[in-house]
């Protein structure tokens, strides 16, 4: 399939976090660009995979900017210049995240939340309900508008997080486990939402976790496994990148779940079972 | 039959109720009894309608009101001193004076009487600031818990919506528990509702329960110390249903 890769999306360079003196990440570096296909639009949906206690979590939190990293840094297109490539540091707020519990303020309503999410845009107040409402609608969340969080079900909870990010957030979505405790009905409901997030706009990009090394596969057009790394013949204590596919260039990228894809399960989870 | 003496057992409604009414009925059967006899301990019921009779002819309605506000007047000014320290308390700066508020709560009570005796002379003003000195540790403790126990995941939302740090206090903590602060009031209203009855009695002022109670002991009448304790306890537990009603009414979202 044909595809090019323009500007820098994201940049990630020699990232680490520690607590005091425990090192949870280390040397992370990645860069993903802008994917272009001709006659769609093609967001970027990049995954990562690592068995539990490998720093998933803590590198969302390092790419979110809601932990400060213990050196490196995260660049991230500033799209707001209209220049190519210009970058900024990411800043808490700057990429959208819906953490495991799918958590919101569990004293607005939907509705509230969203209209909360869009605060600070310059939209007025009639634009802002007419936004809130098409997406309740694409997102099959009208029936739930008046709902507290705790009168929703998992779903519409995770559907709610994500537009919330949407709305508030620029190109950039982290999703930290987005498919744990969900069942088949869910998980196409996620799937969709991607869809719908990667077909809006050509810089929107995805960055999910997930325990599910097919629906990574089938889902990611980049994806990252992240384990302890081996240096000089001994296991490190942190978590750092062990291996990078790129879906694109083994074309099975935006391609239907085939025998090419099983053969990259099979690579990953040897990997992370070495790792 | 069986199954009300198995742990974990689910019982239906009527069972519920009529085990209810089961310990109630005992209960009675228990005081009529120990109270029967020219020697007895408690009161009979008879001598405790009387002494409620007795009470309501003296102005007990009044006393009542007496307390419930020393009550109210007590508790919001200590409620408000709670949560400035309790809200700040997520400021580095201001932790350790939250800590050592919530800490101060294992002073004596006399310690602090005599110290306040120094500062204020009306005996009513006395009594409402013994009584908030006294909530505040026990609040601040509890609004401390509310506050620490909020999930990280709660900030982290806050903070990946753009809220600043101020507003994360604001969204998250302020707003985001009001609901909280109101059983944190109703759990701790035993214990303040308690006190409350014995600073009336030590510092007479303006009547109220612990007046009465006081009053009545001095004359060794059981049946209206009973009655009291009655009325006391009733209205505690009317102040909790209100509470826990107000709670549930304004806030929807709320499933403590």
């Amino acid at each position: 399939m044909n595809y090019n890769k323009e500007n820098t999306l994201l940049y990630v360079e020699n990232l680490s976090v520690a607590y005091g003196d425990k090192t949870i990440i280390k040397d992370i570096n990645f860069v993903e660009k802008d994917v272009i296909r001709d006659g769609q639009v093609t967001g970027q949906v990049i995954a990562i995979v690592g068995r539990s206690g490998t720093g998933k979590s803590t590198l969302f939190r390092a790419l979110t900017g809601l932990v400060k990293p213990s050196s490196g840094k995260v660049l991230i297109a500033d799209t707001k210049t209209g220049e190519g490539n210009d970058a900024k540091e990411v800043h808490e707020g700057d990429i959208g995240f819906v953490d495991q519990k799918y958590t919101l303020f569990r004293n607005k309503t939907v509705y509230q939340a969203l209209m909360f999410a869009l605060r600070k845009k310059e939209m007025s107040d009639e634009a802002k309900d007419k936004q809130i409402m098409t997406y309740l609608k694409d997102w099959g969340l009208e029936q739930a508008k008046d709902q507290y969080p705790c009168e929703l079900s998992g779903g519409q909870r995770q559907r709610t997080a994500i537009i919330e990010q949407i709305f508030c957030s620029g190109h950039y979505m982290v999703l930290d486990e987005p498919f744990s405790g969900l069942d088949v009905g869910n998980i196409e409901d996620v799937k969709n939402a991607f869809k719908l997030i990667t077909s809006s706009h050509e810089f929107n990009t995805i960055i999910y976790s997930t325990h599910d090394i097919d629906l990574a596969v089938e889902l990611a057009d980049s994806i990252y496994v992240i384990g302890y790394p081996e240096v000089e013949g001994k296991r490190m204590p942190y978590g750092s990148i062990v291996k990078h596919i790129d879906m694109k260039e083994l074309d099975l990228a935006w391609k239907d779940f085939g025998l090419g894809h099983l053969e990259v399960v099979k690579q990953i989870k040897q990997v992370m079972l070495q790792s | 039959m069986k199954k009300i003496v198995t742990p974990f057992e689910q019982v239906s409604k009527n069972t519920r109720l009529l085990i209810v009414l089961g310990w109630l009925a005992a209960v009675l059967g228990t005081w009529f009894v120990s109270s029967m006899g020219e020697r007895h301990l408690f009161p009979s019921p008879k001598q405790v309608f009387q002494g409620l009779a007795e009470l309501y002819n003296e102005g007990l309605v009044v006393h009542i009101g007496s307390s419930l506000l020393l009550c109210f007047s007590a508790i919001i000014i200590a409620i408000i001193i709670s949560l400035v320290f309790s809200y700040l308390s997520t400021v580095p700066l201001f932790k350790p004076i939250a800590k050592t508020l919530s800490r101060l709560r294992y002073l004596p009570l006399t310690g602090i009487t005599f110290y306040l005796a120094i500062l204020i002379s009306d005996a009513r003003a006395m009594q409402v600031w013994v009584l908030v000195v006294f909530m505040s540790t026990y609040l601040t403790t509890s609004l401390l818990s509310m506050v620490n126990s909020i999930p990280q995941e709660e900030f982290d939302h806050a903070r990946s919506l753009g809220c600043n740090r101020w507003e994360v206090l604001w969204e998250v903590v302020i707003k985001g528990r009001i609901d909280y602060v109101i059983d944190v009031i109703r759990q701790n209203l035993a214990i303040v509702w308690m006190m409350l009855v014995t600073v009336e009695s030590i510092l007479v002022a303006a009547g109220g329960l612990g007046f009465l109670i006081k009053n009545s002991d001095k004359f060794m009448n059981h049946g209206r110390i009973i009655a009291l304790q009655i009325v006391i306890l009733a209205v505690g537990l009317c102040i909790d249903f209100v509470l826990d009603y107000l709670r549930k009414a304004f806030f929807r979202y709320s499933k403590i």
